[in-house]
C-alpha cells in the first residue's frame, strides 16, 4: 500500500508548478492556457477556461479548484486506512465547513435557499452534510440544530452556544475555525507519533502559521484584548506553545510581536511590515519544508500530506492568474498577487 | 425484450401559462422521461423560479410534518390541476408562517428544558452555600472590587478559559459538573470585566440567575426557585397547548399542502432541465417510447386543444449516450432483473442480457448444487421467505426447482444415490465426461457473448470495431478456429488445418486492428499490438476454462455429501441421524451459497465483461406522488 501511494505522490509530484511556470502562465496566450492546465493534470479547470459559460457545469473558479483538489486526495486516501485515512479526509473537511460558514451567513442575511446551494462546494464523496435541507433552514438557530444533529456535533455545538451568547457573526466564524483546526491537530497527533519527524514538521508549519496569523489579526485588526486572543488560538505543542502565544498576545504592536517570536521564526519573518507579508513568507517557508518532505524518504503519508500542501498553494496561485486574466488585468499586477515572483526571482 | 425499447426525442412546445398543466400531464402520462432540452432559440429557464418555492415549500411541508404527524393517505384527484407560480408562492409564505411558529414553540419548549437544568443546579448551590459561612450579599454587590460570576460553560473549554483569564488577573474555581457542562465561580478585579466579557461569551459561558433573596436570606431564596419552576411549567404548557393547536387548527390545509404540492412536483422536477422558454412559449424536452406517442398526442389534445405544437424524432447518432434505455420484461423474469442492474443499464440499443442472463444463471446453479432434496428445500424455503424477500425470493424458488431437475438427472436426493434412478448419471461416474461438457457449454457461452457483442457494436455504429476487433467478429473467428484446431489436436475433430486457418486469419485481422488503433511511436504500437492480442488469445481461453467449476461443484457436492455419510456412519442410531441433517444443512447453507455466487460471477466476469458496458442511462420518467 505504501509503494502504492509513495508511486502516486510521485506521478502527482510532476504535476505541481514552478515558480517560472507560473510566471510564464500569467503572460501566456489565451489558446495555450487549456493546454498548460491539461497538462499539470487539471482538466475541470481546463475547461472552465475553454467554457466559462457552460450551462451544463455552471461551476465557479473556485468550486472547480477545489473539485481538483478532493479528486486527488480520493485518489490518495484511496489505499490508506486508520489513522492516516482519518486525517486526510478531516483534511478536506475544512471544505465543507466553509459550506458551513456560507449557509450560516445566508441564514444572516437571508438569502434564498437555491441562491446559497449554487455557491457551496461541492463536496462529492467526501460530503458529510444534506446540504439541500439544511440550505431549508428557516433560521440560524434552526440551521444550528441540525447541524448540531449531524456529523460535524463537535464543531458546531460549541459555535452555536457562543453565538447565543453573544449573537455575533464572528464568533460563530471564529469557533467554527478554532473547533476544526483543534480537530485537525488531534487527527494529527498519532500520525506525529508513528510517522515521526516529517509529518510532525509539516503539522508545526501549518499550525504555528495559523496561530500567528490569527494571534495579529485578532489583535491588530480585530483589537481583541489578549485574553481573548489567547483563547481563540489553537492550543499547541509546536514552536509556540501557550505560554509563548500568552506572552505575544499581550504586545501592543506588529513589530514587537515579530521581535519577540523564537529564532525560527524571526529570521524568515524580517522585512513583514503587515499581516499579509507575515501570512506570504510564513507560507513560503511552509512551502519549502513540505517541498524537502515530498523530495524525501519520508513515509508516504507524510509525502502525501506535503504534496496536498503545494497543490493547493498552488491552485490559490492559479486562482489569482486566471482571475487576473478574466478580468484583464495587467501581467505586473497579477505577478504581484501572486507573491511567488520574488520567491523565483 | 432483447433490446432497449426504441426512443424518440422530443420538444412540446406550448403556453407559458400552461407549462404547470403540461408537466401533470406527462407525469400522469407516465413514460415520459425528461431531458435537457437543447433548442437554443429557448435560453430562458422560466421554471427555476417555479422550481425554488416547490422545493422550499415542500422542505416546510416535512418539517411540519414530522412536528405535527403526517396527515393520512394523498389522493390525488385525476382533473386536478396544477398550481400556478402565484399560488405556490402563497401557499409557501403561509407554510413559512406556520413553521416559524412551530420553530418558535419548539425553541422555547428547549429553552424552557436548558433553564430548568439551570435552577437544578442553583439549588444545589444553594443548598452547599447554606453550609457555608459566607455572605454572598457582600461577595455579589455591585460595587465592590472584586467581580464575581457563577456560571456554567462546556468541560472542554474550561483549561483554556482558565489559562486565558489567568492573563487578566481572573481565578476560576469549578464547583459541580452536570454533563458536559461545568459550573464554576469566575472572580477578578471589576476593572478588568469589559475585557473578558467577550472571552466568556466566546467561551459559552451561561450566567447562572442569582435572585436578590439568594444574596441575602438563602431561605427566601427556595420560594423563589419554586416560583421558578411553575412559571416554567406553565411556559412549558404553554408551548404545548399552542403545538397541539397548530395541529388541530391547520391539519386540513395541511393536507391540503401536501397534494397541492404533489400536483406541483412534475414541473418543479423538470425544471431542473428540461425546461425551456422565451416571452411566453415554453417547451419541455425529454425522451418517450416510440410505441406511446400515439397515446401522447391524444393526452395533449385532450388536455390543450391544439394549443401546442409536438415535435418528434429519431435520436442522432451524436446523442445515443444520452438516450434512456427502457426495458418491458414479463412478470416471470422480473425477479431476476435486480441481479442484472447491480452490474449496470444497457445502452441504448444495446442487448439486454436480462433472458439469457436468467436462463444461464439458473442452468449453472442447477448443475453445479442438482439434488432434488437439496433443491426442494431450497424451495420451499424461498417460498416461505417470498413475503419477506418480496420478488427476489423467486429467484431462489427456481433456483431449487432447476436443482431438483438436476437431482432427477444426477439420481441424488440429499445426497442419497440409491434412492432414485438418475435420468442421466452422477458426476462422480464420469468426471472427465462432466468436464468435457462444462468445457463445451464455456465455448457455446464465450461464443454467444462474443457475437452479442459484435451486434452491439454494429448497433452503435462502431463498425470496424464490430467486425475486426479481439471481441467482435474477427475474434470470434479466432476463438472457434482455435478451439477447433485443439479439439482436432485431441482428437474430438479430424479437420485441423482448415481450423487453424481460420485462428490464424482471425488473430492477423484481430492483430492489424490493434496495430492501426495503438496510439504513439512505431515501438509502442508493436509492444501494444503484441500485448494486446496475446492477451486476447489467453482470457478467451482462460475464460472458457473458468467453466471448468461447474463440473467441480458437482463433483463437489457429491463429495461433501460422501463426507457427511462418513461421518454419519461412525456414529451410532441418534448420532448418525443428527449427522445426517447437521451435514445436509450444511451442504445446503454453505455450498448452496457458494454456488450462488459463483454462477453470478460467471455471468458477470465471464459473459457481462465480455459485451455488457452496464454505463446506459436508466430510464426515469416524471410520475405522480409525493417524494
Amino acid at each position: 500500500m505504501s509503494a502504492y501511494l509513495d508511486t502516486r505522490v510521485s506521478l502527482y509530484a510532476s504535476r505541481l508548478w514552478q515558480d517560472v511556470a507560473l510566471d510564464a502562465l500569467v503572460a501566456a496566450p489565451d489558446a495555450e492556457i487549456a493546454g498548460a492546465l491539461m497538462q499539470r493534470g487539471l482538466p475541470q479547470l481546463a475547461a472552465g477556461f475553454v467554457n466559462p459559460a457552460d450551462r451544463q457545469n455552471a461551476r465557479s473558479l473556485e468550486q472547480r479548484i477545489i473539485a481538483e483538489v478532493l479528486d486527488e486526495t480520493r485518489v490518495l486516501i484511496r489505499p490508506l486506512s486508520g489513522d492516516a485515512r482519518s486525517f486526510l479526509t478531516f483534511w478536506t473537511a475544512r471544505f465543507e465547513i466553509s459550506n458551513v460558514k456560507t449557509l450560516l451567513r445566508s441564514k444572516m442575511t437571508g438569502e434564498r435557499p437555491a441562491a446559497v446551494l449554487a455557491r457551496l462546494t461541492p463536496m462529492g464523496s467526501f460530503g458529510r452534510l444534506d446540504i439541500q435541507n439544511l440550505a431549508h433552514a428557516e433560521d440560524v438557530g434552526e440551521l444550528l440544530r441540525r447541524l448540531e444533529a449531524g456529523p460535524y456535533a463537535d464543531i458546531v455545538r460549541h459555535a452555536r452556544r457562543a453565538f447565543e451568547q453573544s449573537h455575533d457573526p464572528f464568533s460563530l466564524d471564529a469557533a467554527l475555525d478554532h473547533a476544526y483546526y483543534e480537530g485537525l491537530a488531534l487527527r494529527a497527533k498519532p500520525l506525529e507519533d508513528t510517522v515521526g519527524a516529517p509529518f510532525h514538521t509539516l503539522m508545526a508549519r501549518l499550525i504555528d502559521r495559523i496561530n500567528l496569523v490569527w494571534l495579529l489579526r485578532y489583535r491588530f485588526n480585530y483589537k481583541l484584548p489578549p485574553a481573548q486572543v489567547y483563547y481563540l488560538l489553537i492550543g499547541s505543542r509546536y514552536s509556540l506553545p501557550s505560554a509563548r502565544l500568552q506572552e505575544l498576545a499581550a504586545l501592543d504592536s506588529l513589530q514587537a510581536v515579530l521581535a519577540a517570536l523564537p529564532r525560527v521564526w524571526r529570521t524568515p519573518l524580517s522585512g513583514a511590515v503587515d499581516i499579509p507579508g507575515v501570512f506570504a513568507r510564513m507560507e513560503r517557508l511552509a512551502a519549502s519544508e513540505a517541498q524537502k518532505v515530498l523530495r524525501s524518504r519520508a513515509p508516504a503519508i507524510a509525502r502525501a500530506f506535503a504534496y496536498l500542501i503545494l497543490r493547493e498553494r498552488d491552485l490559490r496561485a492559479l486562482r489569482a492568474v486566471l482571475r487576473g486574466r478574466h478580468l484583464g488585468l495587467a501581467a505586473g499586477d497579477i505577478r504581484q498577487a501572486l507573491q511567488r515572483v520574488p520567491e523565483a526571482a | 425484450m432483447l433490446r432497449t425499447e426504441p426512443m424518440l426525442r422530443m420538444h412540446v412546445l406550448l403556453l407559458a401559462s400552461e407549462t404547470q398543466d403540461a408537466a401533470l400531464e406527462l407525469a400522469r402520462f407516465g413514460v415520459f422521461n425528461p431531458a435537457p432540452c437543447s433548442l437554443d432559440a429557448l435560453a430562458e429557464s422560466p421554471a427555476a423560479t417555479y422550481r425554488e418555492a416547490w422545493l422550499e415549500a415542500e422542505a416546510r411541508l416535512s418539517k411540519l410534518l414530522e412536528q405535527c404527524g403526517n396527515s393520512g393517505p394523498l389522493q390525488l384527484p385525476a382533473d386536478a390541476e396544477a398550481p400556478a407560480l402565484a399560488d405556490l408562492q402563497e401557499l409557501n409564505g403561509w407554510l413559512k408562517e406556520v413553521w416559524t411558529a412551530c420553530l418558535a414553540c419548539h425553541e422555547s419548549e428547549i429553552q424552557v428544558a436548558e433553564a430548568r437544568s439551570h435552577l437544578d443546579v442553583l439549588e444545589d448551590t444553594l443548598a452547599k452555600l447554606e453550609h457555608l459561612n459566607v455572605d454572598l450579599a457582600h461577595l455579589l454587590r455591585a460595587d465592590s472590587l472584586l467581580a464575581l460570576n457563577i456560571g456554567s460553560l462546556p468541560v472542554t473549554e474550561l483549561k483554556r478559559v482558565t489559562e486565558a483569564l489567568a492573563m487578566t488577573g481572573h481565578l476560576v474555581t469549578r464547583f459541580d459538573q452536570l454533563g458536559e457542562q461545568v459550573f464554576a465561580v469566575i472572580a477578578g478585579p471589576r476593572s478588568r470585566q469589559a475585557e473578558v466579557r467577550g472571552l466568556l461569551a466566546q467561551a459559552g459561558w451561561r450566567q447562572l440567575p442569582v435572585p436578590d433573596e439568594l444574596r441575602t436570606r438563602p431561605q427566601a431564596a427556595r420560594a423563589w426557585l419554586e416560583a421558578e419552576r411553575v412559571r416554567m411549567d406553565a411556559e412549558s404548557g404553554t408551548t404545548c397547548q399552542l403545538m397541539a393547536g397548530l395541529r388541530e387548527r391547520f391539519g386540513p390545509r395541511l393536507h391540503e399542502a401536501r397534494l397541492r404540492l404533489a400536483l406541483a412536483r412534475p414541473l418543479a422536477e423538470a425544471a431542473l432541465a428540461s425546461v425551456r422558454g422565451k416571452g411566453g412559449l415554453t417547451a419541455l424536452s425529454g425522451w418517450v417510447p416510440r410505441r406511446h406517442v400515439h397515446v401522447l398526442r391524444a393526452l395533449l389534445d385532450t388536455r390543450f386543444h391544439g394549443r401546442y405544437w409536438l415535435d418528434l424524432r429519431e435520436p442522432v447518432a451524436g446523442e445515443r449516450a444520452d438516450v434512456p434505455s427502457l426495458m418491458r420484461y414479463p412478470g416471470w423474469l422480473q425477479p431476476f432483473i435486480p441481479l442484472v442492474k447491480s452490474y449496470g443499464v444497457p445502452r441504448y440499443g444495446e442487448f439486454d442480457p436480462a433472458l439469457p442472463f436468467a436462463f444461464a444463471y439458473l442452468l449453472l446453479f442447477g448443475a453445479m448444487f442438482g439434488d432434488v432434496g437439496h433443491g426442494a428445500v431450497i424451495l420451499l424455503l424461498a417460498a416461505f421467505l417470498g413475503r419477506r424477500f418480496g420478488r427476489i425470493a423467486w429467484v431462489g424458488v427456481a433456483a431449487g426447482a432447476v436443482s431438483m431437475l438436476f437431482g432427477l438427472l444426477y439420481g441424488s436426493v440429499f445426497g442419497y444415490e440409491e434412492v432414485i434412478r438418475p435420468l442421466w448419471q452422477s458426476p462422480m461416474h464420469d468426471p472427465v465426461r462432466v468436464l468435457g461438457i462444462a468445457v463445451a457449454f464455456g465455448v457455446g457461452f464465450i461464443a454467444f457473448t462474443l457475437l452479442v457483442n459484435t451486434g452491439n457494436r454494429w448497433a452503435a455504429g462502431r463498425t470496424a470495431a464490430a467486425v475486426l476487433d479481439s471481441n467482435g467478429l474477427a475474434g470470434l473467428v479466432f476463438f472457434l478456429g482455435a478451439i477447433g484446431g485443439l479439439a482436432s489436436l485431441v482428437g474430438v475433430l479430424d479437420v485441423a488445418l482448415p481450423f487453424w486457418l481460420l485462428a490464424g486469419a482471425g488473430i492477423a485481422v484481430v492483430a492489424g486492428y490493434k496495430w492501426h488503433e495503438a496510439p504513439g511511436g512505431t515501438g509502442e504500437r508493436i509492444m501494444v499490438t503484441l500485448i494486446e492480442t496475446l492477451e486476447m488469445a489467453i482470457s478467451q481461453f482462460s475464460n472458457t476454462l473458468s467453466f471448468m467449476r461447474v463440473a467441480a461443484f458437482s463433483l463437489n457436492h457429491v463429495a461433501l455429501a460422501l463426507a457427511v455419510f462418513t461421518i454419519a456412519n461412525g456414529l451410532e442410531t441418534a448420532g448418525h441421524a443428527v449427522a445426517i441433517v447437521l451435514g445436509n444443512s450444511v451442504i445446503i447453507v454453505l455450498e448452496g451459497g457458494i454456488v450462488a455466487i459463483q454462477a453470478l460471477r460467471l455471468m458477470y466476469y465471464e459473459g457481462f465483461s465480455r459485451f455488457f458496458n452496464g454505463d446506459g442511462r436508466a430510464f426515469v420518467p416524471l410520475r405522480l406522488g409525493e417524494g
